[in-house]
């Protein structure tokens, strides 16, 4: 188990370092009039170096007047540092502005992934338990519409709904125009009453897949040999389904969630965006629009440090929940 | 026929091979689809919306970018109208006139002394008129008893007049030293503040005229006589007039009001002045006048500081920006005027090209790829597969932004957009698909057909191709379908944002974009709810349509 974790973890590295390749690849395939017009703006500013000294300077930090192959071998030592520069748009540090944006991220995320598992697999097993019943069509079709419904249509009918018919809720925002002046309670009861209507659409549109994978699953357990045994011995329904069929998908289950517990760091870029709440989403897409190559490179960079986590906890979760996997 | 039927079955064995419908797997495939009623409605509205996208375009009059304009009333500023606040002078072309007469005129009436000298030593005299209307007259001091004791000096001192004849002489009185001078007059020039329009425009008016027709208005007469010819005066109000010629037709009108079109080219006709004067002096807000061509337009009149300003309503071709649903645009019209309908359909066509293509290219790429990986295993899998492995890593929706903000910066054009679109999402999304088909036939390759295929020594690329890849077509089918939904949502999603497909050219994604404007969003609804519930249904179907197949090809999961 230890070797296995141990050898996961040196190919994770390995694969680190070529996608980050690609991606300063791809970055520097960015005009490089944006740094140009980036050290134009600096050196405007009241009190500032000159133009020709910023643009050195932002050319040198990160490479860009070198080749690409050593110009990413600088970016990369330094970034093995965990210095990733500081953010163009936002003039600080990338890393300070990534700590203020992530927690939004994160309440948003984890909002969304408790509803989901609240509300997706009690359906899911529900629509197993009367396959091809009236309840298993029609949460098939809710699934199936949550996975292809567009989530900027989506989170624009809610706006129309809520916010401008009905006035509930505010469009746009994580905090109100009265925000400064409440109590603190008062101000956690306002960003969460912003959060309603991203986490809605967040859930919506993810609940389809968990739906769908919860019923599969039960459905592959219900018609194994010993539920037949258990209804054979004459159990009641009840305790056959939520104690010997539900206890065996949990597997499966605890395997996909735990392998997308990393990405509930990643931020939802379009719904973050849709619903303009400051996390670390939004703020990407903003820095991808402007050109703000030392955040948007770090932002890719965690972005996949979350999805090869995410697999590296699915795999070790699959051997610790399935002993049987443990053996092999 | 029943009877034929039951004849022939009856000569049929127990174990007659045409008993037993015997299906082909494909066929028993193709039957359990079509039992799945969802699977039917999926294939229902994709044929709809193909036809929807390709045979609507055909048929619909109306391009993608077609631009609809449209006539609206606007109001317009007119002319505008103002009381004459200046004094006019209308001079005596035949009187040897002083070039101060106006200045010492004016300086005399605002002094309200009637006799004033000018620079060259001479004296003016002011008789008053009715309003501000004064004639002046070039005076000489005089001494003439007689004159100062007649009936006439008598009778206009009694009417507080400063001027009268008498024997055929014009004189005038001043009494402001306190001692009444008397002065001989002769005519110059009349100052009033009153226009004259004439209703030819070839009509010049003579100094007689003037002072005639300010005579009668000021006597309150009716006729008068100028250059020899008879007028009538027709007064309306206290500062203004009609004057009709001595066949009754108009003539002129006079106005204390300065009234001046503020459009470029117009001469105002003197009935329409008087119409404003009119209007003006009844406190009306509006009025209706017909022009020498005969059009009959209704006039609004707005008054700000005493400046009256007249308007109308006029016809303008203007963009017809986000028309409602109409006759002739089913759906309305967008920001730019093109009809929604029409974009729909184009938009279609992208967003379902854009979808199959991308698809096709990651089937090729995934095959060729997972077969590879998965047939040879080895070192060979292993590099394979961690390039798949990387590949997957890179988040994809960044990726699209940041590649679409470079083709913006570069300003690719749509068609570019288009292509490049497709190349990257391919590039992307065939991952999944080499990772299904390597488990497959990594699966696959240990069975016994496989040994007996080596074994019959059929080639290497004939044992790929032709006996493994077709065991994995069902799952890469199902795979594939599902597929070119989360194809279309990602470009809608791209387009949406604005850095996928872009203006001109049309997607259903960039066409809900408009309700970026949250007045778009609030207000024409028409705009963005038709593109969401075309991407819904299509991404839906999809989605049926896979569901249904991977029933179908896995029966072992049903029942």
């Amino acid at each position: 188990m230890k070797k296995f974790v141990v050898k996961r973890l040196l190919i994770s590295i390995v694969l680190l370092f070529f996608v980050s390749m690609i991606i300063y690849g791809i970055m520097r395939c960015m005009p490089a009039s944006f740094v140009e017009t980036k050290a134009m703006e600096l050196s405007q500013k009241p009190g500032a170096k000159s133009y020709d000294e910023w643009l050195a300077q932002l050319n040198a930090s990160y490479g860009l007047d070198d080749s690409i192959v050593k110009g990413y071998l600088t970016w990369a030592s330094k970034a093995v540092r965990g210095q990733f520069g500081d953010s163009w748009n936002y003039n600080q540090p990338v890393l300070q502005k990534f700590s203020s944006v992530i927690w939004y991220s994160f309440a948003l995320g984890l909002a969304a992934f408790l509803l989901e598992i609240i509300i997706a697999i009690p359906a899911g097993v529900a629509a197993a338990k009367k396959q091809y019943s009236l309840t298993d069509y029609s949460i098939t079709v809710i699934a199936l519409i949550g996975i292809s419904l567009p989530s900027f249509f989506f989170a624009t009918i809610l706006k129309w709904i809520f916010a401008i018919k009905l006035n509930w809720l505010d469009l746009y925002g994580i905090v109100g125009r009265m925000h400064q002046q409440m109590s603190p309670a008062g101000q956690i009861l306002d960003m969460a009453k912003h959060m309603i209507m991203p986490v809605a659409t967040l859930t919506i549109v993810n609940i389809g897949a968990l739906m769908r994978y919860t019923r599969t699953n039960m459905l592959e357990v219900l018609n194994s040999d010993y539920i037949r045994t258990a209804r054979a011995k004459g159990l009641p329904e009840k305790k056959v389904i939520n104690h010997h069929a539900f206890r065996n998908i949990l597997i499966p289950i605890i395997t996909l969630l735990g392998g997308t517990l990393p990405s509930l760091f990643g931020g939802a870029l379009l719904t973050e965006t849709l619903f303009q709440i400051p996390g670390i989403g939004y703020t990407s897409y903003q820095c991808i629009v402007l050109g703000d190559i030392p955040f948007v490179m770090f932002y890719m960079l965690f972005s996949a440090v979350l999805i090869l986590t995410g697999n590296l906890i699915a795999d070790i979760l699959y051997a610790v929940v399935d002993p049987r996997v443990r053996v092999n | 026929m029943a009877n034929e039927e039951n004849t022939k079955a009856d000569t049929m064995k127990l174990d007659d091979t045409q008993r037993v419908k015997v299906l082909s797997p494909s066929a028993l495939v193709l039957k359990r689809f079509f039992r799945n009623k969802l699977a039917i409605v999926g294939m229902v509205i994709i044929i709809a919306m193909f036809l929807f996208a390709f045979v609507g375009g055909m048929v619909i009059p109306y391009g993608q970018s077609q631009v609809f304009y449209t006539t609206e009333e606007m109001k317009k500023d007119y002319a505008g109208a103002t009381y004459i606040n200046d004094y006019m002078m209308y001079e005596d072309k035949e009187a040897e006139v002083p070039g101060d007469l106006y200045s010492k005129a004016i300086l005399a009436i605002t002094k309200k002394q009637s006799v004033v000298e000018t620079r060259n030593g001479g004296s003016l005299a002011l008789r008053p008129l009715t309003g501000d209307s004064y004639l002046v007259y070039g005076a000489d001091e005089t001494k003439n008893p007689r004159a100062m004791k007649s009936a006439e000096h008598k009778a206009a001192v009694e009417s507080g007049e400063n001027y009268f004849e008498y024997d055929g002489t014009a004189y005038m009185v001043d009494s402001a030293t306190g001692k009444e001078l008397l002065y001989n007059v002769t005519e110059m020039a009349v100052i009033c503040k009153l226009s004259f329009t004439p209703y030819n425009p070839d009509i010049a008016f003579s100094y007689e005229f003037y002072k005639n027709a300010l005579l009668a208005m000021s006597g309150g007469g009716k006729d008068f006589e100028a250059d020899g010819a008879a007028y009538t005066l027709g007064m309306e109000g206290e500062e203004a007039a009609m004057v009709y010629a001595a066949d009754g037709s108009d003539y002129a009108y006079i106005s204390n009001m300065n009234i001046n079109s503020v459009v470029g080219g117009v001469n105002l006709a003197p009935d329409f002045k008087e119409m404003v004067a009119y209007a003006i002096r009844e406190g009306k807000d509006s009025f209706e006048y017909t022009d020498a061509a005969g059009e009959t337009d209704t006039y609004l009149l707005s008054e700000k500081t005493g400046q009256y300003l007249i308007s109308r309503n006029q016809e303008t071709r203007v963009i017809d920006t986000y028309s409602s649903p109409s006759k002739e645009h089913w759906l309305g019209t967008d920001a730019n005027g093109m009809d929604l309908l029409a974009r729909l359909m184009y938009g279609g066509r992208i967003s379902l090209l854009i979808g199959f293509v991308v698809v096709i290219i990651e089937v090729i790429i995934g095959v060729i790829v997972g077969g590879t990986a998965g047939y040879f295993g080895g070192w060979v899998d292993n590099i394979l597969m961690r390039v798949v492995d990387v590949i997957y890593c890179i988040p994809s929706m960044p990726l699209y932004l940041i590649l679409g903000s470079i083709m913006d910066h570069y300003r690719a054009s749509p068609t570019v957009r288009i292509y490049m679109l497709c190349v990257v999402m391919s590039i992307i999304g065939w991952v999944g698909i080499a990772r299904i088909v390597r488990g497959q036939i990594l699966s696959l390759r240990e069975q016994e057909f496989m040994v007996a295929a080596e074994a019959l020594g059929i080639s290497v690329g004939r044992r790929i191709f032709k006996h493994l890849i077709p065991n994995v077509v069902p799952q890469l089918i199902v795979f594939a379908t599902m597929g070119l939904g989360d194809v279309i949502l990602a470009e809608a999603a791209l387009s949406f944002l604005g850095l996928g497909i872009k203006y001109p050219a049309a997607s259903w994604g960039s066409i809900i974009n408009a309700v970026n404007d949250s007045y778009v969003m609030t207000n024409y609804l028409f705009v963005w709810v038709p593109a969401g519930f075309l991407i819904l249904l299509t991404v839906l179907a999809f989605n049926f349509i896979g569901d249904g197949l991977r029933d179908a090809f896995d029966p072992k999961m049903k029942r």
